[in-house]
C-alpha cells in the first residue's frame, strides 16, 4: 500500500533532485534537534526520520509552554491554522460572496454601490437560463465544449506524460537535467506560451500552414483559429503546456514502486509488458486518480488558453464557461447572472468530482483494496 | 554601542518619512489614453505635455497608455475598484455606459464653449439624462484608402459604388493573384462592427429603430451587407485569412503594399508614415449604396473618474481644460495622432480643407453615430459575437443567406430582450 506522507515526500524531491536521501534526512534530523535545544535521540541513532518523530518534535516545539495533554490535542488544529486562513480568505469567503452576489440585482447601475444592491432571489437564474435569450443555450453548448476539450486534453498529456515518465525512470546519463529541462513548458507564463501558439497557428504567417504547405500535407491555407477547428488548437497548445506536470507526478509514482518487485517477476518469467501490467500500472493507479481529478478541475475552469488564443469572445466553437461568463460579468457588467452562471458551473463540478470520487471508492470496496 | 545605532537608525527613518511626506503633498493623476498616435511618438508627446503642465500648475500627471482591445476591461475595473487612473479616454459610444455606472465625474461644458462648439455627434455621446460626462477630444471617420500604383497597373479608379468595388477588386487580383485587392478584419477584431455598419446604412438600412426600442439590422440591409463583408473573402477578393485578422492586420496588409484597398481611418496616416513612407496612396469616400454613402463617425472623449478624492479630480479637469486648449488639441491632432478634432475651432484650421483631410472632412459630413445608449456595449458585444460566428460557419463550409439569417436573428431577439429591460 502506498500511502503519502510528508516523509515520502522528502524522499521523492530528494530522489528527483538527484540528493542523497540519506544525507538529508540526517541533516534535517540535527535541525530539528537544534532548534528543539535538544541532543540526538539515543533510541534513534541511524538518524532516520519517520512521521512520529518529526510529529513528536514538532508538537514539542509548538507547545512548549502548555501542558503536555492540551498541546497534543491542538498540535495538529495550530499546524492546519495558516492554511486553513489561507483557505478561507481567497477562497472560501470570496465564493460565498458568490453565491449572495447570485441573489441580488447587480448590473451597471448598482454596481458603485453595489453592497446596497437589491436582492432579487432567484431572478438571475431564471434569467440566465431563459429561453428568451441564448445565453442558456451558449452556457450548456460552453459546458459541452469544454467537456470535449478536457476530454481530449487530459487523455493526450496523461499518455505523453506516462511515456515521459517511463523513459525518465531509466538509469541514462545527464538524467536530472533532462528531468529539469522537461519541465520548460510547464514553467513557461501562460500568456508567453500561448501567444506563441496563436502565432504558430496563424494562417498567413504561422509556421503550421507553411511547414504543412513545404511537406505537401495541405494544398491551401487552413484557417485555424475560427470556426470548428479553434478548439483542437487549443488542445494541441494545452497538452503541450500540461503534460510535464503529469510527467512529473507520474515519476514520483514510480519511484515509490519496490525494485524487489521487479526483480521478482523477472525471475518469475514475466516480460516487460507483463511487469508493466501487472507491477507498474496497479501501483500507478492511486496518483492517477489524483491527477485525473485535479486535471479535470483546472480544465474545466481553463481561461487563459482561451483568451490568449483565440480572444475574449472564443466564437461558438470554442467557447468554454469561464470566457462565458467573464463577458457577462466583467465586460456587460452582468455580475448577478454572471455569479448565477458561476454557481450552477460550480455545481456541475461538484457532482463530476463526487461521481469521480464515489465511482472509485465502490470499485475499490468490490476489490476489496 | 548598540543603542548609538539604533538612535542613528531611527533618525534616519524619521527624515525619511517627512521628505516623503512634503513630496507627497504634490497632487499627482495618472492619465489613460490609446495609442491614438504610434507609441513612439504618442509617450514622448504627452510627457512632454505633462512636463508642461506642470510647471504651469504644480501637478503631476503621470501618462500611460493603453491598448483598444483591453481598454473597456480596465476602465471597467478602474471605475468599480476605484483604483486607477483619474483621468481618461474613452470610445464615444462607451461614454454612456461608463457615465450610467455612476463612475464618471460630470463636466461643466460652458468652461469650452458650451456643447455648440462640438461635432454635435460627438457632443450627444457625452451626454446621459441631459447631464454631460465627458468632453468630446478627437473625431474619427473610416474611409477607402487604396494603392495608386497597384490600381494604375490594373487599370482602375477608386470605386464609387459597392458593386464597382467588386469589378475593381476582380481587375486587380487577375494582375497581382487571389486575395490581393482588399483586406478585411474578421474574427479577432475588436471593431469589426464598425465595417459592417457602412454597409449596412448605405443601403438605407439601421440598428435600431427611431426610438431606439428595438433592433432592425436583421432586415434585407442588414444582411445584404453582412453577405457583401463576406463575398470580399468568398470571392477571393480578401485572404482567407482575413478572417481571423484583427484591424491591425488587415491595416498592415495594405500599408505593407500587399493588398489594394482597406477602410481604415486617419489615424493610420502615422502608421504609414512611420512604416511604409513611400507607399503610394490616395484615400476615397466610401463606396455609395442604393441609399447614398453611409460613414462612421466615432471619437474619444476625455472623462474623469467620479470615485477619486477631490483633489485628485480637480487636478484632472485642469488636465482635460489643458488638452482642450486649441494650440494643444492642434498640434496632437494635426502633427501627430492625424485624428480629426472634436473641437469645431480647432477643425476649422485652413489645414483639413487639404489633400487627404478634404476627403475625411467630407465623410464626416454625412457620418452616422451608434445611437448614445447605455445598452450600447452589450449590443455590441452582441452584434460581435453573432458577426464571428457567421465568419466561423463561412470557414467551415456551412454558409448560407440563411445562416446569415439565422444568426443576425438571434442578435436581433437578444438585443431586443435587454432594451425591453
Amino acid at each position: 500500500m502506498v500511502k503519502i506522507c510528508p516523509m515520502s515526500i522528502i524522499r521523492y524531491s530528494c530522489r528527483f533532485a538527484g540528493l542523497n536521501y540519506r544525507k538529508v534526512n540526517r541533516a534535517l534530523v540535527r535541525s530539528i534537534c537544534l532548534w528543539n535545544g535538544c541532543h540526538r535521540d539515543e533510541n534513534n541513532r541511524g538518524g532516520e526520520l519517520n512521521v512520529n518523530t518529526v510529529r513528536e518534535k514538532l508538537s514539542h516545539m509548538v507547545m512548549k509552554r502548555g501542558s503536555k495533554k492540551m498541546s497534543k490535542r491542538f498540535t495538529p488544529y495550530m499546524l492546519i491554522l495558516p492554511a486553513v486562513l489561507g483557505m478561507l480568505f481567497v477562497h472560501f469567503i470570496p465564493m460565498l460572496w458568490g453565491f449572495i452576489i447570485s441573489f441580488m440585482d447587480l448590473n451597471i447601475y448598482t454596481v458603485m454601490d453595489w453592497i446596497k444592491a437589491p436582492f432579487i432571489g432567484l431572478s438571475n437564474y431564471v434569467e440566465g437560463f431563459s429561453s428568451v435569450t441564448t445565453l442558456g443555450q451558449r452556457f450548456f453548448r460552453s459546458i459541452f465544449n469544454v467537456a470535449y476539450y478536457s476530454a481530449f486534453t487530459i487523455t493526450l498529456g496523461y499518455f505523453i506524460g506516462l511515456g515521459a515518465a517511463l523513459l525518465l525512470n531509466k538509469k541514462f546519463v545527464g538524467r536530472t537535467l533532462v528531468r529539469g529541462l522537461i519541465l520548460l513548458p510547464y514553467i513557461t507564463p501562460d500568456s508567453v506560451a500561448y501567444n506563441l501558439w496563436r502565432f504558430i497557428f496563424q494562417a498567413r504567417i504561422g509556421i503550421l500552414n507553411k511547414v504543412l504547405l513545404d511537406v505537401g500535407l495541405i494544398s491551401d491555407q487552413v484557417i485555424w483559429l475560427v470556426g470548428n477547428k479553434t478548439i483542437y488548437a487549443v488542445i494541441v497548445a494545452s497538452v503541450w503546456k500540461g503534460w510535464p506536470f503529469t510527467a512529473l507526478i507520474l515519476l514520483a509514482g514510480l519511484q515509490s514502486i519496490d525494485p524487489e518487485l521487479y526483480q521478482a517477476a523477472k525471475i518469475d518469467g514475466a516480460n516487460a509488458w507483463q511487469r508493466f501490467k501487472y507491477i507498474t500500472l496497479p501501483h500507478l493507479r492511486p496518483v492517477t486518480r489524483t491527477l485525473i481529478v485535479l486535471n479535470i478541475l483546472w480544465n474545466f475552469n481553463a481561461y487563459n488558453q482561451f483568451a490568449v488564443m483565440l480572444g475574449t469572445d472564443p466564437g461558438k466553437y470554442a467557447e468554454v464557461p469561464s470566457t462565458l461568463i467573464m463577458r457577462q460579468a466583467f465586460h456587460h457588467l452582468e455580475y448577478g447572472i454572471g455569479a448565477a452562471l458561476s454557481i450552477v458551473l460550480m455545481l456541475i463540478m461538484l457532482l463530476i468530482t463526487i461521481g469521480y470520487f464515489y465511482y472509485f471508492r465502490i470499485r475499490a470496496e468490490r476489490k476489496g483494496e | 554601542m548598540s543603542k548609538v545605532w539604533v538612535r542613528v537608525v531611527l533618525t534616519v527613518l524619521l527624515v525619511l518619512t517627512v521628505a516623503s511626506l512634503a513630496m507627497a503633498k504634490q497632487t499627482q493623476i495618472t492619465f489613460w489614453a490609446m495609442n491614438n498616435a504610434p507609441s513612439e511618438v504618442n509617450i514622448p508627446w504627452m510627457e512632454e505635455m505633462a512636463r508642461e503642465f506642470e510647471a504651469e500648475t504644480g501637478i503631476k500627471v503621470i501618462f500611460e497608455e493603453i491598448g483598444w482591445d483591453n481598454a473597456w476591461q480596465k476602465i471597467t475595473t478602474a471605475i468599480t475598484t476605484g483604483e486607477g487612473a483619474q483621468v481618461f479616454q474613452v470610445g464615444t459610444t462607451w461614454t454612456p455606459f461608463f457615465a450610467a455606472t455612476g463612475g464618471l465625474a460630470e463636466m461643466n461644458v460652458k468652461d469650452y464653449g458650451g456643447s455648440k462648439a462640438f461635432m454635435e455627434a460627438n457632443y450627444i455621446s457625452t451626454t446621459l439624462n441631459g447631464k454631460c460626462y465627458g468632453i468630446p477630444w478627437i473625431a474619427e471617420t473610416r474611409a477607402l484608402f487604396y494603392n495608386t500604383e497597384m490600381f494604375e497597373a490594373a487599370g482602375v479608379t477608386p470605386p464609387q459604388t459597392w458593386e464597382e468595388l467588386i469589378t475593381v477588386g476582380h481587375k486587380i487580383t487577375n494582375v497581382y493573384g487571389e486575395g490581393t485587392a482588399i483586406a478585411v478584419a474578421g474574427t479577432n477584431a475588436w471593431d469589426l462592427i464598425h465595417n459592417w455598419a457602412i454597409m449596412l446604412w448605405s443601403r438605407g438600412g439601421d440598428m435600431l429603430n427611431a426610438d431606439n426600442t428595438e433592433a432592425i439590422f436583421n432586415q434585407t440591409p442588414g444582411v445584404q451587407g453582412m453577405e457583401y463583408y463576406v463575398s470580399l473573402v468568398k470571392e477571393g477578393l480578401a485572404a482567407k485569412a482575413c478572417a481571423e485578422y484583427n484591424q491591425p492586420q488587415a491595416d498592415s496588409a495594405f500599408i505593407n503594399g500587399d493588398v489594394a484597398m482597406v477602410f481604415m481611418g486617419p489615424w493610420n496616416i502615422s502608421g504609414i508614415e512611420n512604416d511604409n513612407p513611400t507607399l503610394p496612396y490616395a484615400i476615397a469616400e466610401p463606396p455609395m449604396g442604393p441609399n447614398g454613402r453611409a460613414s462612421f463617425s466615432g471619437g474619444s472623449n476625455l472623462v474623469v473618474r467620479s470615485n477619486a478624492p477631490k483633489a485628485e479630480i480637480d487636478a484632472a479637469i485642469k488636465w482635460v481644460e489643458f488638452l482642450m486648449r486649441k494650440e494643444n488639441l492642434v498640434d496632437y491632432t494635426k502633427n501627430l495622432s492625424h485624428m480629426l478634432p472634436a473641437k469645431l475651432d480647432a477643425f476649422e484650421d485652413p489645414y483639413y480643407n487639404q489633400g487627404v483631410w478634404k476627403v475625411f472632412k467630407d465623410t464626416l459630413s454625412y457620418a452616422t453615430a451608434y445611437p448614445p445608449l447605455v445598452e450600447w456595449g452589450t449590443i455590441e458585444g452582441i452584434i460581435d459575437t453573432n458577426f464571428k460566428n457567421i465568419l466561423g460557419e463561412y470557414i467551415n463550409g456551412d454558409y448560407d443567406t440563411a445562416v446569415v439569417k439565422k444568426y443576425m436573428d438571434s442578435a436581433v431577439t437578444e438585443i431586443n430582450h435587454l432594451l425591453e429591460k
